[in-house]
């Protein structure tokens, strides 16, 4: 293996150590099932978020100027992708399929954390990480959603930076740095394109971070259990590497079945009202951010008080970061905690329910339906701590 | 034994649930009346027939500044040639978008509304090509009789529709409906095509794609399966 260029640069930077302890000798458990494979695959999805996005952006115009017939430069600018640069339908849509891909494998990633209790000791950083890494990319969508500047996209943003303004004492102020005036216009697109280009930066580096944890605490596995390393582990090389390509044909099968015959799917990824051009005169009838933000928005929505919801909102996602010190389980794998186990399957289905909600128009009854489902998203929560007094859980397998 | 009434107990939650949201689903898809289904056909006679229908009727108020007078020869689904292109465009630069000769303002002060650019509005309507179809063979009388014929749509959210029946003056026997309706078909197609007009390209790759990960995901199954064959389970 050591040959001349290998040995020079290996004598200067130990890359054959690095190759060894990070690839073909890093030990990964065994029993790992398909639920590990969306690490990867998100992995796979921010670097074609990134190299997309470089191509959009040689010919993006963050400009919110008229133009004939109600438009923006910045409308124009995608709509010439979409038409004019070869090929750039298909980056565009390779770029805006992938933001909600990118989310549909996160939240199985972070499912999967949640029910094989992968965020419990040692391994609590690695998720606090994650969670870092969540907001950041909910951000960037946020973020890159305004720049067609379509009518979701202004009144998105309008809604959103909104929120800001209920927040006590520095509100107003907090407002108009976000949007670089008094309302959403020219400014606020130019420094949601400078952040939709930080983001993804940001995101790097700490899923560098994230990927650096995970090797120093070594994976989770569905039992839950610790490792004997010698006897419970196979090298990540050849044997996941060849897993994980595995899963990257069976994601690429889906994603490409999107770009290629579902760009919009249904509204579900492009809403229609944003093929129609910002006009800050007229409110789209129902305005609701894209599928994966909507459980947030519906617990937003879910109380009267702006300042509450905020709040709450804000409660929502911060509460992941303790989610490893409530849980004072010493059991990590929800197969052998039963009580466990029903409640982060209702704590799942009141995210979908959440999600549907906040997707849908406001009516009497899903402000019911989105009521109880974030009693229940909190309640998981709340129930966490106490549970392991009174739950038998099951013998765990092995030599523990 | 308790585990089977948890589980019961799930069900019924997911179940009640679903009845609840089924109603609301419905509403929500829906938004009012149903729509015509349109036939839109993206082959090149219902396209081209579509364009003649555009630039005869639409273009007097309307533009679809995105599509150009090249694009109508480049479009392979269009195909026009060159001389018919030069015979639309006049002294209309080739790079020119279909652009109608009908300021804004004197549409304004006429109609009380800027016609809307049709470039997107295939995509820019829930529905899409039905609901640009229902919409142009939509017009009926007022059954209150309080909006004037011609800006009564049974399709347009409110009825009262600012545009007046473009394809009126085609008449209302039989004959002359069974051509306002292939004409409204024929315009809806072309507007569909020119929403997205790489849609055919991006079908015709996607399948191709598509054949090809068949083919690489299976082998990487088999590679997958050969690889970890000695690893024992437990």
């Amino acid at each position: 293996m050591k040959t001349g260029l290998f040995k020079w640069v290996d004598d200067r930077t130990g890359l054959e150590g690095i190759i060894k302890s990070q690839l073909t000798e890093y030990p990964v458990p065994k029993n790992l099932n398909y639920m590990w494979n969306f690490g990867s695959l998100a992995l796979l999805v921010l670097v074609l978020q990134i190299l997309t996005g470089i191509f959009l952006v040689m010919y993006y115009k963050p400009d919110a100027s008229l133009t004939y017939g109600g438009y923006t430069v910045a409308f124009d600018s995608v709509e010439r992708i979409m038409r004019d640069i070869n090929f750039g339908w298909l980056i565009r849509y390779m770029h805006a399929v992938g933001a909600s891909a990118f989310f549909v494998v996160v939240y199985m990633h972070i499912g999967r954390g949640l029910y094989y209790g992968s965020y419990k000791g040692p391994r609590e950083l690695l998720w606090i990480i994650g969670v870092v890494i969540l907001l950041i990319m909910q951000g960037a969508a946020f973020f890159g959603y305004l720049l067609p500047w379509g009518q979701m996209s202004f009144w998105g943003a309008t809604v959103i930076t909104n929120l800001f303004g209920a927040v006590p004492v520095l509100g107003e102020y907090l407002q108009q740095v976000l949007r670089g005036g008094f309302a959403v216009g020219d400014p606020t697109l130019n420094r949601f394109f400078s952040l939709h280009y930080l983001f993804p930066l940001l995101l790097a580096a700490i899923v560098g971070g994230h990927i650096h944890a995970l090797h120093v605490v070594h994976s989770n596995n569905p039992d839950g259990v610790d490792i004997d390393h010698e006897k419970d582990t196979i090298p990540f090389h050849p044997y996941y590497t060849v897993k994980d390509a595995f899963g990257v044909g069976v994601f690429l099968l889906g994603y490409c079945y999107f770009v290629f015959f579902q760009p919009e799917a249904w509204g579900y990824f492009i809403e229609v009202d944003n093929f129609v051009p910002a006009n800050n005169l007229q409110t789209p009838a129902h305005i609701a951010p894209v599928w994966y933000l909507t459980p947030w928005y519906t617990i937003l929505r879910t109380f009267e008080n702006k300042l509450l919801g905020v709040a709450m909102m804000g409660a929502s996602l911060a509460i992941l970061f303790v989610l490893p010190f409530l849980d004072r389980s010493k059991v990590r794998s929800a197969r052998y905690r039963p009580v466990f186990r029903q409640m982060v399957i209702l704590f799942f289905i009141s995210v979908v329910v959440l999600g549907y909600c906040g997707h849908s128009a406001p009516t009497a009854t899903l402000a019911i339906v989105g009521t109880i489902a974030t009693c229940v998203y909190f309640g998981f929560f709340l129930l966490l701590p106490f549970v392991h007094k009174f739950e038998k859980t099951k013998p765990l397998p092995g030599g523990e | 034994m308790r585990g089977m009434m948890m589980k019961t107990l799930r069900f019924s939650l997911i179940a009640g649930l679903m009845l609840v949201m089924a109603p609301a689903m419905a509403s929500a898809s829906g938004g009012g009346v149903a729509l015509k289904h349109a036939e839109i056909s993206l082959d090149q006679e219902t396209i081209k027939a579509g364009l003649t229908v555009f630039t005869d009727v639409c273009m007097g108020c309307h533009s679809a500044k995105y599509v150009t007078y090249r694009n109508l020869m480049d479009y392979p689904e269009i195909g026009l040639t060159r001389e018919e292109v030069d015979d639309l465009r006049g002294s209309n630069s080739l790079m020119e978008g279909l652009k109608t000769e009908l300021a804004p303002e004197d549409a304004a002060e006429s109609y009380g509304v800027v016609p809307p650019d049709l470039s997107v509005i295939a995509r820019a309507r829930r529905g899409g090509g039905d609901y640009l179809y229902s919409l142009l063979t939509g017009y009926e009388e007022d059954p209150d009789g309080k909006v004037e014929d011609g800006n009564y749509n049974h399709f347009f959210p409110g009825n009262r529709i600012a545009m007046p029946d473009p394809l009126a003056w085609l008449g209302h026997d039989d004959d002359e409906t069974a051509e306002l309706e292939k004409q409204a078909r024929d315009v809806s197609s072309f507007l569909v095509f020119i929403g997205d007009p790489h849609q055919l390209e991006r079908k015709r790759l996607g399948r191709w794609v598509m054949g090809f990960l068949v083919l690489l995901t299976f082998v990487l199954w088999m590679l997958k399966k050969e690889v970890w064959k000695d690893v024992k389970k437990h």
